[in-house]
């Protein structure tokens, strides 16, 4: 049987894909498979002028497309358009496509549970919720008839979210990691692997910064992957074991407000436009540094980039007055508690031997 | 007067002034204020750390209490100092606090005695070489804590004046002076002052000011003899 599974797979693949598409939905496809110019009016918002501006809502489905899609040989047309059983259509007061957009969006949670009921913590779900008609649904990023596997190629998750948030991918694109991602590497993140994809964090609480040590980390501590690039493993825990990244690991459980006190990794390095520190636009250039320290210490002069150990360990090359201090109490603490020690043992010792 | 209520009014001698006292106190609670607050941020990724630092109302909370309780450090040294300096210049007294040679051959006698190499214990004078040591530990430390501390709390002020490797220096000292004057205070200081065969389970010297004749024959012969106005024991009495 086993052996037989891929001649199966094979012999699926190899029918016309037409044939993948359920027979109840030829009934559909009669009128909406046939013609692609198929539309229907739509009387549309007041515009700035307040007249109406008529919209064009497109009824034409690519069967093909639809068949190559993840649920194309799974759903009926009927499954997700459950109003539509009936021939004539029951018509909605439909003013705009979005009105479309938003009244079915919801079809995806019946299978989707976990996945929907994830969104409704996203940063899209929260703005949708105060009347923002442009939030992003399921459909804006998963696409409605045409719907591939997520995440596949990585590539294309970037471009998805380039649809409503152009400025930060411009960003992104010139950063080292978006200009990896357009030479085709997978290495980097993109950007669900920071933001996630249903649970969308708001940014600009600052949560989602004093989260940014185990969100690079990652990446940026495991050896296998760093080693391709000849990069340190070590920058989350010299991160952690500074002012900064013990501030932030306190904070980052806590909700509400309160000062955001500590730098995370994008304070410093930049968010979507993270440059090579070797690159002259790089925030974290020793050229620049004073500027970027600035952000938190106004006061910061030309030698204030340096209390910063450049995520280096102390050693005796890169910063000696930081090691012999370390080395002093790593010899001294032991030295004095153990004689402290041996003394209060001789002396109970004489008690004991006098009595 | 007969030699019965002699005995009786030179039962207690007094030996800290209300100042001392005081300062003591003060000390000591801005001391317990410090550790608490300070430690959990040492050792920040420890549970116990994390509950504490909860406890106090966050990161945030600790670090301006631990700031308060420095800011007090700083004052009581000072008040301390400038105290200690004006007794010296006015009344043109040695200040006992000072190490001196005799402290050196304490020590020797003092480890012979505990190893049964002699007799007795050294004779003590108003501090003992182990008292002065604490002293001196807790003094020299207080400055390193101050220093280290005024640079962390204005990082970039520290860097307009010294190289900016002084503020992880300084946190490094300040970390590691920090954990190490805990623990000097937890082992020495409480074994001194509660587990010590002699003061079991308490000394309350330091809170009353009054101490036992009867200890200061034991512990302090030299100063007694001095207030007195005998001259010194020939030999110590051992503990």
């Amino acid at each position: 049987m086993r052996r037989l599974y891929p001649t199966l797979l094979l012999a699926l693949a190899a029918l016309p894909a037409r044939a993948a598409i359920p027979a109840e939905q030829d009934s559909c496809l009669g009128c909406h498979g046939s013609d692609p110019t198929m539309t229907m009016d739509l009387p549309g918002a007041p515009g700035q002028d307040g007249k109406p501006q008529p919209e064009k809502l497109g009824l034409y489905v690519d069967q093909e497309s639809f068949a190559k899609s993840v649920h194309g040989d799974m759903l009926k047309c009927t499954d997700c358009h459950t109003d539509k059983s009936d021939y004539p259509h029951d018509t909605k007061p439909f003013k705009t496509k979005r009105d479309v957009t938003v009244a079915f969006y919801e079809q995806c949670k019946k299978c989707h549970f976990s996945n929907y009921t994830k969104t409704l913590d996203g940063v899209h779900y929260q703005l949708a919720q105060k009347g923002n008609r442009q939030a992003a649904l399921c459909v804006d990023c998963h696409g409605s008839h045409a719907i591939g596997h997520p995440g596949e190629p990585r590539t294309r998750v970037s471009s998805t979210c380039a649809g409503c948030h152009k400025n930060v991918a411009e960003a992104y694109g010139k950063s080292v990691h978006g200009k990896a991602l357009t030479e085709g590497n997978s290495d980097v993140p993109v950007c669900t692997d920071c933001h996630r994809a249903h649970d969308v964090t708001d940014p600009r609480a600052g949560a989602l910064s004093l989260r940014t040590a185990d969100i690079c980390g990652r990446c940026h501590t495991d050896e296998k992957l760093m080693k391709r690039y000849g990069l340190s493993t070590k920058v989350v825990d010299t991160y952690l074991s500074d002012f900064h990244g013990m501030a932030a690991s306190l904070q980052k459980g806590k909700k509400g407000k309160g000062e955001r006190l500590a730098a995370g990794c994008t304070d410093c390095h930049g968010v979507h436009n993270i440059m090579r520190p070797s690159d002259p636009t790089s925030t974290v250039l020793q050229a620049n540094l004073v500027q970027t320290c600035r952000k938190c210490h106004p006061q910061a002069t030309a030698n204030f980039p340096k209390a910063w150990m450049s995520h280096y360990e102390p050693s005796m090359k890169k910063s000696p007055l930081v090691w012999s201090v370390q080395l002093f109490y790593y010899i001294l603490i032991p030295f004095i508690l153990l004689s402290l020690v041996i003394q209060i043992a001789l002396h109970l010792w004489r008690v004991v031997v006098n009595r | 007067m007969s030699t019965h209520t002699a005995a009786a009014e030179n039962q207690y001698i007094v030996r800290f002034t209300t100042k001392q006292r005081v300062e003591h106190f003060v000390t000591m609670i801005d001391f317990v204020g410090l550790v608490a607050t300070g430690l959990p941020q040492k050792f920040y990724t420890a549970r116990w750390a994390q509950g504490l630092i909860g406890f106090m109302g966050g990161i945030d909370n600790v670090r301006w209490l631990h700031r308060f309780f420095g800011i007090v450090l700083l004052i009581s040294v000072v008040v301390h100092g400038a105290g200690a300096v004006s007794a010296i210049l006015s009344r043109r007294v040695g200040f006992s606090m000072a190490v001196n040679k005799r402290d050196f051959s304490d020590v020797v006698q003092t480890l012979r005695y505990y190893l049964g190499l002699a007799d007795h214990p050294a004779p003590f004078d108003r501090y003992d070489y182990k008292q002065k040591w604490e002293y001196w530990s807790l003094m020299i430390g207080n400055v390193i804590m101050i220093l280290s501390g005024l640079t962390l709390m204005y990082p970039a002020v520290a860097a307009r004046f010294a190289p900016g490797e002084l503020i992880p220096a300084a946190k490094v000292a300040h970390s590691n002076e920090g954990l190490m004057a805990f623990l000097v205070i937890s082992i020495w200081h409480i074994f001194n002052a509660h587990l010590h065969p002699d003061v079991f389970p308490f000394d309350a010297c330091i809170f009353t000011g009054k101490i036992s004749r009867e200890r200061m024959e034991h512990e302090h012969p030299l100063e007694l003899a001095r207030l007195e106005g005998r001259p010194p024991p020939a030999a110590g009495h051992g503990h």
